[in-house]
């Protein structure tokens, strides 16, 4: 026993000083967003290690860091999560001269977005959110968000598990404002999601799409680069843009305020920015970065999809989602009745 | 003993018993078989493969988890089992108003749910944080967050009661009689301690740290809600994975989980059995 | 007895160091659970200045019951079911050979020590809509195709069952096995049927090890949020979930202190009931611990 002990102790040991050292960036991002041979190649050029953790939606980030889960050099917010956290006075004021490859970023993102001039954000990848659906199990399949009120798909269909989103679907579905201010508007949109409510499996965000391709479920609300990455698993798979109107996500590059590795997070960004590894870190998450030079390398069949490169109209009825300030109560307070199963 | 009435004509237990077993097992065998099969969604067989075994050994994310989640239970582990047998020899020696505290203290913590355990050790770290971070700040310049050692003072504080609990049981079978005699023949206190007392326990020790171990392993809940930046465990692993990793993956880590579990289930057994 | 503040001293050092710990990492934070209800919040997340009974009204939310009965109704119901399984399985165990006694209980322990999420994993494999178990039931004609097994109140409570059930059988087998079973064969000679025996004999009998499952199941149960989080559907929701949406989701601390507390008084009602019923502390402290079986 006592040599099974000291056996056990010597791999420990060796354990414990095969870490520690290097240098080390901690990341905070989306589950699924970030393409493991680019972290790879960082970790090589700027000889340090990446750390990362996930989270599946900008509420439970935001609250980890307010519960005093800090100190991560680079966080991914979406924009209207980056405003806010901008207004918490959370982040840091970006020094542009240390991210000589801004030069690439699409002046049209930039001018759907608040922080233009990119003062203290820098974009990294957008999705639109709309719905992805099997083609082969759903039967007159309409773009439509009434679709989550199909009874023939019961229980095969999932919203996701994000009130801005979920609601926000409800709320274009109802021809309102997905950032309304007003009660009544953001009432009935949860009437309408409590009635989907009642057609839907569950709220999720990353194992629907797992479950998409596996044939459990057949229609879900779902991030566009999702369901790009879904197609190579199981090609019955489809990505709709909703005639009702859809919401669009930029995701941003955020330096913490109370980031500790400042310039290994300035490198990453302006590494991430790199024409060459955005391209190669779109093959593998299959979002549109908005960065004019690298969406010109990518493969034809990619570049094609209309989620890389929507249309002129497609990306002017695409919609934001704003910070909203205290008023996000509202949306939190409707989300607790959807959530709860009561009516 | 021949002549038992109820277990001679009765069947309903054993086929109680036997079922709950083929209730416990089948969802893992499913899990085992569908770690080797081709089709990644599981289901349907499409043939045999390792490639889902190689995927796991290639993810470096896995290695991180490991890393942390060993170094968490080590050091849990041994604080625990430090603090836990000291516990445990004062509720065993003294019977008084203190030692009646002590004892609701160390076993208050086995019945109150995970997640208050979580929430609770959560809100003394946002308010520790809040208090102490300016000063650190004005001071060193540094700040704390949640992280490995959070979690690892929450590990410790669940594992205390565990092993309290085992080393005591193991001490109420102990013959103290061997200890004064041990005195008498002219040991010190501490000599006759070291050399009758803690050898004769030990097996309750090493269960205890052994149990320490696997439920710091094991634990998802408390660490979720105490974990930080670069605090990956094994189980915040496998829940992510289980969100958004590869399914398929999963099952091969599972199974190497069980196998690892049947080694430990033996190496435990035999620990308590030698109490015998 | 010769030195008396030597002892004191010794005891001192024996149960400092537990008790210090406990005290600034178990009593502190349960007491600020209770104290954190009290705060108010602002919307970004941060707790205010002073104190408020904003959050204890916020509690009449109309959303609550109905989650408060489906905990209670899963809880107990995953209880009963628990306990139904272990005390024949418990029976059973006491009376076989020592040999297949310790096979069968090595087979029971291995599925506790398995780990959790790895456990409802499986059953999430088990359950898929295109997984082995929904092709049988629907090739055999009991479930519609099409149907779903996953992501319902039953699903929740199978996995319940099948996640707290060795809490069940242990302390169960335990009592069983120190119980007299010479006692049953008496009552049969003396007339009463084998049903009669086992209900007014055996059970009363292993008693306390039934409300030592009844606690280490219920408690568990109570306070799951993971099993309804993974398998459970839209209206699946458990006091547990509320408390980490709470948390993880809105940033409002003081209202997951708030309902923290009322599930603590919730878990606090079948303890107490217990050491009234029984009359004893012991059988809180049961196997469970010695075992080391550790809840979810």
């Amino acid at each position: 026993m006592r040599k099974v002990f000291l056996f056990a102790l010597f791999c420990l040991a060796g354990l414990l000083a095969s870490c520690g050292g290097r240098n080390v960036l901690y990341i905070y991002n989306w589950g699924d967003y970030i393409s493991p041979e680019v972290v790879k190649k960082f970790e090589k050029e700027f000889n340090c290690r990446v750390a990362l953790d996930f989270f599946d939606s900008n509420e439970s980030m935001y609250a980890k860091l307010k519960a005093g889960g800090g100190g991560y050099d680079l966080i991914v917010p979406s924009t209207y999560m980056t405003d806010m956290m901008h207004d918490q006075k959370m982040l840091r004021e970006l020094d542009k001269s240390r991210l000589p490859n801004l030069k690439y970023i699409d002046p049209d993102y930039l001018a759907k977005v608040r922080d233009s001039e990119m003062k203290y954000s820098v974009p990294y990848l957008v999705s639109f959110t709309g719905i992805g659906y099997n083609k082969k199990k759903v039967r007159n399949f309409e773009p439509s968000w009434r679709m989550f009120e199909r009874e023939d798909i019961r229980g095969r269909c999932v919203l996701l598990n994000d009130p801005r989103q979920a609601i926000g679907a409800a709320l274009i579905t109802l021809g309102f404002d997905p950032n309304t201010r007003n009660p009544e508007e953001i009432s009935r949109a949860a009437d309408l999601v409590i009635q989907w409510r009642k057609n839907i499996a569950k709220f999720d965000v990353d194992e629907a799409k797992r479950s998409l391709i596996s044939g459990e479920f057949w229609l879900i609300q779902t991030y566009s680069g999702d369901m790009l990455q879904a197609l190579d698993e199981n090609e019955d798979i489809e990505f709709v843009f909703p005639k009702e109107g859809y919401i669009f996500t930029a995701d941003t590059f955020v330096i913490p305020s109370d980031a500790s590795n400042v310039d290994l997070a300035y490198a990453f960004i302006n590494f991430m920015h790199r024409p060459e590894i955005a391209a190669e870190n779109m093959k593998f998450v299959k979002y549109r970065c908005p960065n004019t030079e690298a969406l010109k390398l990518l493969p034809e069949d990619l570049k094609n999809r209309s989620s890389i490169s929507p249309s002129k109209a497609q990306w002017n009825a695409a919609r934001p989602t704003l910070d909203l300030g205290a008023d996000t109560r509202l949306y939190n307070a409707a989300w607790d009745r959807i959530k709860s199963g009561g009516n | 003993m021949k002549d038992h009435y109820l277990t001679k004509r009765s069947f309903f237990p054993k086929f109680v018993t036997w079922a709950t077993i083929v209730f416990f097992y089948i969802p893992l065998l499913v899990v085992a078989v569908n770690s080797f099969n081709r089709s990644k969604g599981g289901g349907v067989w499409k043939g045999f493969t390792f490639q889902w075994y190689r995927q796991l050994f290639s993810d470096s994310r896995i290695w991180e988890a490991l890393r942390n989640t060993l170094v968490i239970a080590s050091i849990a582990t041994v604080a625990a089992t430090v603090l836990g047998t000291l516990c445990a020899f004062a509720l065993h020696r003294y019977r008084n108003r203190l030692q009646k505290t002590h004892y609701m203290l160390v076993y208050l913590p086995l019945i109150v749910p995970d997640i208050l355990r979580g929430i609770s050790m959560l809100l003394l770290f946002v308010l520790l944080f809040a208090w102490v971070n300016p000063l650190l700040r004005q001071t060193l310049g540094i700040r704390m967050n949640l992280g490995i050692t959070t979690i690892i003072i929450a590990h410790i504080t669940f594992c205390l009661s565990y092993v309290a609990m085992v080393v005591l049981g193991r001490l109420q079978d102990f013959d103290f009689s061997l200890y004064e005699a041990a005195l008498d023949l002219g040991a010190n206190k501490f000599q006759a301690f070291l050399k009758v007392v803690v050898p004769a326990i030990m097996p309750g020790i090493l269960a205890g740290a052994l149990l320490s171990f696997t439920l710091s392993l094991d634990d998802y809940v408390i660490t979720f809600f105490v974990a930080g930046k670069g605090s990956l465990t094994l189980p915040i692993y496998i829940y992510g994975s289980m969100k958004h990793g590869n399914p398929a993956v999963i099952n091969a880590l599972s199974v190497i989980l069980l196998i690892v579990t049947f080694l430990t289930v033996y190496v435990v057994q035999k620990l308590l059995e030698d109490k015998k | 007895m010769k030195n008396s503040t030597g002892k004191k001293l010794n005891e001192l050092c024996l149960t400092a160091p537990s008790m210090i710990w406990l005290i600034l990492w178990f009593v502190i934070p349960t007491v600020l659970v209770f104290l954190m209800a009290f705060k108010p919040v602002d919307p970004w997340g941060g707790i205010g200045s002073g104190w408020t009974l904003q959050t204890l009204r916020d509690l009449s939310n109309p959303n609550y019951p109905e989650i408060v009965v489906r905990t209670l109704l899963l809880g107990v119901g995953s209880t009963a079911i628990s306990i139904l399984i272990a005390l024949p399985l418990g029976y059973y165990l006491a009376r076989v050979s020592k040999k297949l006694r310790d096979l069968l209980l090595l087979l029971i322990i291995i599925p506790f020590w398995t780990n959790f999420l790895i456990r409802i994993f499986a059953w999430k494999v088990l359950l898929h809509a295109e997984g082995p178990l929904a092709h049988f039931l629907t090739f055999i004609g009991l479930l519609k195709p099409d149907a779903t097994l996953l992501y319902n109140p039953w699903a929740v409570l199978a996995v319940m069952v099948y996640s707290y059930l060795p809490f069940a059988i242990l302390p169960v087998y335990a009592s069983a096995e120190k119980f007299d079973f010479s006692l049953i064969d008496a009552a049969q000679d003396l007339g009463a049927t084998r049903l009669q025996a086992f209900f007014r004999v055996f059970l009363p009998g292993i008693s306390r090890g039934i409300w030592t499952a009844v606690i280490v199941v219920l408690i568990p149960a109570l306070g799951a949020y993971l099993i309804p989080d993974l398998v459970g559907g839209t209206a699946s929701e458990l006091i547990g979930d509320k408390i980490a949406q709470r948390t993880f989701i809105d940033r409002n601390l003081p209202h997951a202190s708030a309902l923290s507390a009322l599930l603590m008084f919730v878990v606090m009602i079948p303890i107490f009931f217990v050491v009234f019923f029984t009359g004893s502390r012991k059988s809180i402290t049961g196997t469970r611990h010695s075992r080391g079986v550790k809840q979810k």
